[in-house]
């Protein structure tokens, strides 16, 4: 089974400890058997008198004795084979994470991260419950069922035989019930969801429920549901509530039985061989043994199922592949770049719809480069395209003449920095946030597949930023003035546990890790959009100073962004159809000017609206 | 998913005033209470029964003691006779003990419902001001893991505090009873037991916590890292974050085999005492039979039984003070809700309403969102959001409100379906003060189409009825024809039947606008309140439709539409123009824009047709 085998390399990288696990699961269970035998033989000794004070109090040690031998060999157990389950689990999150890293943006564009979320957590915990619990439970079983019934056989083969025919049915109906339990238990977590859904529906559509005043419905509805749980609930304990008492009511059954038919050998009114009453005594005590394992027996299938369509489920993650990585065709000796930009016939499809329509375009060194449209145009589609996000459907993006897919993504990437449309900030100091993509090479990265007994934790990594070129980046990207502003100035501490920034903050930040890579090509996607008009021309004259050395793409809706740019480009439906200087568009009397007669318009009526505000 | 709340950290260890209100939530079910405490004193006084069966069977039949008068075939009648006894009594235990987890379970059940409807009920009547200040998540936590934890509480927690003292009492009465040397000898090893188990789980309770808050900073990592992984990429920072993330799992594990060394540790030293009595019992009642002092081997085997089953009861008294703890800080919260003030509240005795005829009225109305401001705030403070609005609407008139962002426009459409109260001046309909109906009248009367419409999980024709079971699905159908939104109903899976949920990406915008509207026509309002939104992505030919549907249910009804598009605006009787809180100005749109004043500019700029309208 490819499950199976799949998930053979993470139980080898720990096998010896399995191994050592299984052979104390069986010694441990012989010893266990050695405390009944003990007793019974105080038993007949007292029965007999044949017991000397001395010889009782040998026994008695002996008993502590061997349960000090089986609870050290049952400790041994966990500290093996459950330790083993929880390396595993650490490994697989580990080589899940060093996969996703791998993979490109269409994989994140479909995949819900509350999905990704649920199978690194609910999936990861049954695959290691599987690993743990399966393992050493399914061993525990038939070594106790084994050297049990050894015993049971030993004192006398008859009673065992009777054992032997009662006992099926027992295991059978505790199958039988364990499923039951499962699958009811199921019906209940559904419907436990289903409630907790519909409460989060009617919280956040709360001002709906009120508008329409069907707040009745909504209770009624709600406890309708809670009704079904009720149901539900009630259905799982007619199965599982007596389940202790169950177990209780078959092994008296049990004790009942061979108490009839070992008692009538004891006192020799049935035939066969005569016992003692402290074989007897040992026979009981040692069939006691077998009611855990019993019912485990269900329990292990139940786990092992969930495991395995849990394991199907992280497969599917972890053997994920890249659209977009390096192959045969990649140029390693690729290193200086000078951003050289053409896109020679590209579209970009997503299935039915034309994002891109063969587009042309060439871009110098050092070139500034004005991109505007309405939304939906692909704009931002032709900026992913050239941080090779995405692949063209057709035609061919090049840099400095080498095509996109032949340069490796590593070195392309050290050259480009780049400002997306929603940045995202990760919950570290503003300081490492600047110095994000700083100091060019990577880390190298952690190998999958490794156990981790064998692998050291990584040295935490240096986090020495170089702070001047951070606040450098931070003085351009008109931000220096906020970081002063914060409570720890460089250190605080931004997202979760932190400071929130405003959306003008947040692009600036943005921008500010982006200049600090000191990159070739430098993609602004209408990253000053929440910046206000002010702070934005003074981002841009710091950018001057950057503009000569790099290639600048630049996404932006208003004028006074653009009209700086060595060329504009007008997008509309995915095609090119203008592009000129600010002047030339503006000639031109199309789309463009017609925006910039609009924003004149309205910093005009701004202007007003503030004049009349004086006056008010 | 595991994440960090304040929930972990326990603050209350005991509250008698809340114990007693949680306590409230038993009492209509006092009888079952009693079953379920009769059926745990029959539990306890069986149990020790099965003991002094087989000391019996043992020291009468197996091993008389003293002079033997019975033949070998009477003794195993005898010993038949207790056999019976044994599967009776085990048939009896049986039904008890299924009596019992039956109807804890029912009383946990019965509580969790009504703790739950409690709260959710509560906040169907809080204001709609409450939900503005607390997240959602944490209002899901009290009607889920919060009531869970008192649900707990009640069936574990207590239920097991009860019965393993009655447990502990009747095998501790027993045991004294036949032999209270050997008893007292053998109890010697319980407070052992209680204290080791009282560590053992306040070290796992411990390294629990450790693994769920190394859990959570593994899941916010891990959340982190897959929302911004196009930026590691484009960074190039995928070894460090690897590493960094190593780091975090690493630490999740070491936490995680802290818990499996306690726990490793832990049972083998119960079993290990367990076996320690065992063998105490064993020597001293051997020592006893050995002088012949009255101890007999029955009594051997017995006390070896009862002295392994009294260790559950004690380990599970131990277990109940961190279950008490949980739920202490969950009941607190959950009153906390419970207790809210609801401050839009209805009239003692409400204005009877059975129609409007529409006419609306604003009179000098001041409002602010924030609860600190009062009528006696000064008018030039900042947090006024409404400052002194009149507007009068006549019936059947229909009234386009236009603005800015933060002019006001939907905190007007907001206090005429009172979803908050004015702090100065008076929102009339039909010339009665909205705060003199019931909420639910006056806006069963107000239709709110909200054109981000909010699909309930059901049916189409469940979203469009609403609860209204009465209306006839002709009527449905008749409407959707009416506005449009019968076609693209009818090219669904199954039609009006077809399953819809809030986050089903099934619907477009444009489908989804055409519901709203006939969702408000279904319910038939005297009054309609319209928030157009400006929707970027919807084509031509349902941008038409939508307009189209907008000017049909408009039709005939007093209706104040908060407007973006042109077309909406042309179809209204009259516009008016508000900024900052006040009305700027009013009149028809020739009017207006004739004026020259800030619409016709708003007009000019924003309407004028032109693809690079910004977005």
């Amino acid at each position: 089974m490819n499950l199976m085998s799949s998930l053979w390399p993470y139980v080898r990288n720990h096998l010896r400890q399995y191994v050592v696990g299984i052979a104390a699961v069986w010694l441990a269970n012989i010893a266990v058997l050695v405390g009944p035998y003990i007793i019974g033989r105080a038993i007949n000794a007292l029965q007999f008198r044949t017991a000397t004070p001395l010889g009782l109090v040998g026994l008695a040690l002996a008993l502590v004795a061997t349960t000090l031998l089986s609870g050290g060999l049952t400790l041994l157990v966990r500290r093996q084979i459950t330790v083993a389950s929880r390396q595993i689990d650490y490994e697989v999150r580990r080589d899940i994470f060093v996969n996703l890293t791998h993979l490109s943006k269409n994989y994140f564009d479909r995949a819900s991260t509350g999905d990704l979320m649920n199978r690194l957590t609910g999936d990861l915990t049954a695959v290691r419950e599987m690993l743990g619990f399966s393992f050493w439970q399914v061993a525990n079983v038939l070594t106790v069922f084994l050297s049990t019934f050894v015993v049971l056989f030993a004192i006398s083969w008859r009673m065992a035989l009777l054992v032997l025919i009662i006992l099926p049915i027992m295991v059978v109906v505790l199958y039988y019930l364990a499923r039951q339990i499962d699958l009811r238990y199921v019906k209940v977590q559904e419907q436990n969801s289903r409630i907790s859904a519909k409460a989060q529906e009617n919280f956040s559509g709360i001002r709906v429920v009120k508008g329409y005043a069907i707040e009745d419905r909504e209770v009624a509805e709600y406890q309708t549901m809670n009704d079904e749980l009720i149901r539900r609930s009630m259905h799982l304990v007619r199965v599982e509530g007596p389940l202790g008492a169950f177990m209780s009511l078959l092994m008296g059954l049990a004790y009942v039985v061979i108490l009839i038919y070992g008692g009538g050998l004891i006192l020799g009114v049935l035939p066969g061989h005569p016992i003692t009453l402290g074989s007897f005594t040992q026979f009981a005590l040692s069939l006691e043994r077998l009611s855990w394992p019993m019912l485990a027996i269900g329990q292990i299938t139940n786990i092992t199922q969930r495991g395995f369509s849990s394991w199907g489920r992280l497969l599917e993650v972890l053997r994920a592949k890249p659209q977009i990585h390096d192959t045969s065709h990649t140029d390693p000796s690729l290193h200086d770049l000078e951003g050289r930009i053409e896109l020679a016939d590209v579209s970009v499809h997503y299935g039915q719809y034309e994002a891109l329509s063969h587009i042309h375009l060439k871009v110098e060194p050092g070139q500034t480069i004005g991109i505007t449209g309405p939304t939906g145009s692909g704009k931002t589609t032709l900026v992913q395209l050239i941080a090779r996000l995405i692949d063209p459907s057709s035609g061919k993006v090049l840099l400095d003449g080498h095509d996109l897919r032949t340069i490796p993504l590593k070195t392309l990437r050290e050259h480009i920095g780049m400002v997306p449309q929603e940045p995202f900030l990760f919950s570290e100091t503003v300081a490492q946030n600047i110095a994000f993509g700083m100091g060019g090479k990577d880390q190298p990265e952690i190998l999958p597949g490794i156990s981790v007994l064998h692998s050291p934790p990584p040295a935490s990594f240096g986090t020495e930023i170089d702070l001047d070129k951070v606040r450098q980046a931070a003085q351009i990207a008109g931000l220096a003035d906020d970081i002063a502003a914060l409570p720890f100035g460089y250190d605080t501490m931004l997202g979760e546990r932190g400071v929130t920034l405003s959306g003008g903050q947040r692009q600036r930040t943005a921008l500010a890790r982006a200049l600090a890579r000191n990159p070739h090509i430098l993609i602004l996607d209408e990253s000053m959009s929440a910046v206000d008009t002010e702070t934005e021309a003074k981002i841009l004259s710091g950018l001057r100073s950057v503009m000569g050395t790099c290639t600048v793409l630049l996404i932006g809706h208003r004028v006074s962004t653009l009209r700086h740019a060595d060329r504009i480009l007008v997008l509309e439906r995915g095609r090119l159809v203008e592009q000129g200087s600010h002047e030339e568009l503006l000639a031109l009397g199309g789309r463009y000017a017609d925006l910039e007669r609009k924003q004149r318009m309205a910093s005009s009526l701004d202007q007003e609206e503030e004049a009349s505000e004086v006056h008010s | 998913m595991t994440q960090l709340r304040p929930d972990d950290v326990f603050s209350k260890s005991f509250d008698w005033s809340l114990t007693k209100r949680v306590f409230g939530y038993l009492k209509p079910y006092r009888w079952i209470v009693t079953v379920t405490l009769i059926a745990a004193l029959l539990i306890a006084a069986l149990q020790p029964l099965f003991g002094l069966i087989q000391r019996a069977a043992i020291d009468r039949y197996l091993a008389p003691v003293g002079k033997v008068t019975l033949s070998n075939q009477q003794l195993y009648h005898g010993l038949l006779g207790l056999a019976l006894l044994f599967v009776v009594l085990k048939g009896a235990e049986f039904i008890v003990r299924f009596a019992f987890s039956y109807s804890l379970e029912w009383i946990g059940q019965k509580l969790l419902y009504d703790i739950r409807s409690d709260i959710f009920g509560k906040l169907q009547r809080l204001h709609l001001a409450f939900f503005d200040r607390t997240p959602v998540g944490r209002l899901i936590t009290r009607v889920t893991s919060d009531v869970d934890a008192i649900n707990n509480f009640i069936t574990n927690g207590l239920s097991s505090l009860v019965t393993s003292l009655f447990l502990i009492a009747a095998y501790a009465t027993i045991m004294l009873s036949l032999n209270w040397r050997l008893a007292l000898l053998s109890f010697t090893v319980l407070p052992v037991l209680y204290l080791s188990t009282t560590y053992f789980r306040n070290r796992l309770r411990d390294s629990y916590r450790e693994t769920r808050l190394k859990q959570a900073v593994v899941n916010s990592q891990l959340n982190e890292n897959i929302t911004g992984m196009m930026t590691i990429q484009l960074f190039n920072r995928e070894g460090r974050n690897q590493v960094k993330f190593d780091l975090v799992n690493r630490a999740l594990m070491a936490a995680m085999l802290s818990t499996t060394k306690w726990f490793s540790l832990f049972l083998p030293t119960v079993q290990l005492l367990a076996q320690i009595a065992t063998a105490l019992v064993l020597w001293y009642a051997g020592e006893g039979i050995l002088r012949g002092n009255g101890v007999t081997l029955g009594t051997l085997f017995a006390f070896i039984g009862w002295i392994g089953q009294l260790f559950q009861p004690i380990q599970d008294i131990a277990n109940v003070f961190n279950n008490l703890q949980a739920a202490m800080a969950s009941s607190e919260r959950i009153f906390g809700v419970l207790d809210t003030e609801e401050l839009v509240r209805d009239p003692e005795q409400p204005v009877p309403l059975e129609s409007f005829r529409g006419q609306v009225d604003f009179e000098g109305v001041w409002f602010s969102y924030d609860p600190e401001v009062g009528p006696d705030t000064p008018e030039r403070d900042p947090r006024w959001t409404l400052r002194g609005i009149d507007l009068h609407i006549q019936p059947g008139e229909s009234v386009a409100l236009v603005g800015a962002t933060g002019a006001g426009k939907t905190s007007v459409i907001s206090l005429l379906s009172r979803f908050y109260d004015v702090q100065r001046g008076a929102v009339k309909v039909d010339g009665t003060d909205v705060r003199s109906y019931r909420q639910r009248d006056l806006r069963k009367r107000i239709g709110v189409v909200l054109q981000d419409v909010f699909i309930f999980a059901g049916t189409i024709e469940s979203n469009l009825r609403l609860g209204n079971a009465e209306i006839p699905l002709e009527r449905l159908v008749q409407i959707c024809k009416y506005v449009g939104a019968h076609d693209f109903i009818m090219q669904l899976e199954d039609g009006y039947q077809t399953e819809v949920h809030e986050r089903g990406a099934m619907l477009s915008t444009g489908q989804k606008q055409l519901l709203a509207f006939a969702r408000a026509l279904v319910q038939n309002p005297d009054i309609l309140l319209v928030l157009d939104e400006a929707t970027s992505n919807v084509d031509t030919e349902t941008e038409l439709q939508i307009q189209d549907a907008l000017a049909k249910v408009m039709h005939g009804r007093t209706s104040l539409v908060i407007a973006h598009r042109l077309s909406t605006i042309e179809h209204c009787d009259r516009i008016v123009v508000m900024r900052k809180g006040k009305v700027l100005e009013q009149g028809n749109h020739q009017d207006l824009l004739a004026r020259g004043g800030y619409y016709a500019k708003l007009y000019h700029l924003q309407y004028e047709s032109g693809a690079l309208v910004g977005d």
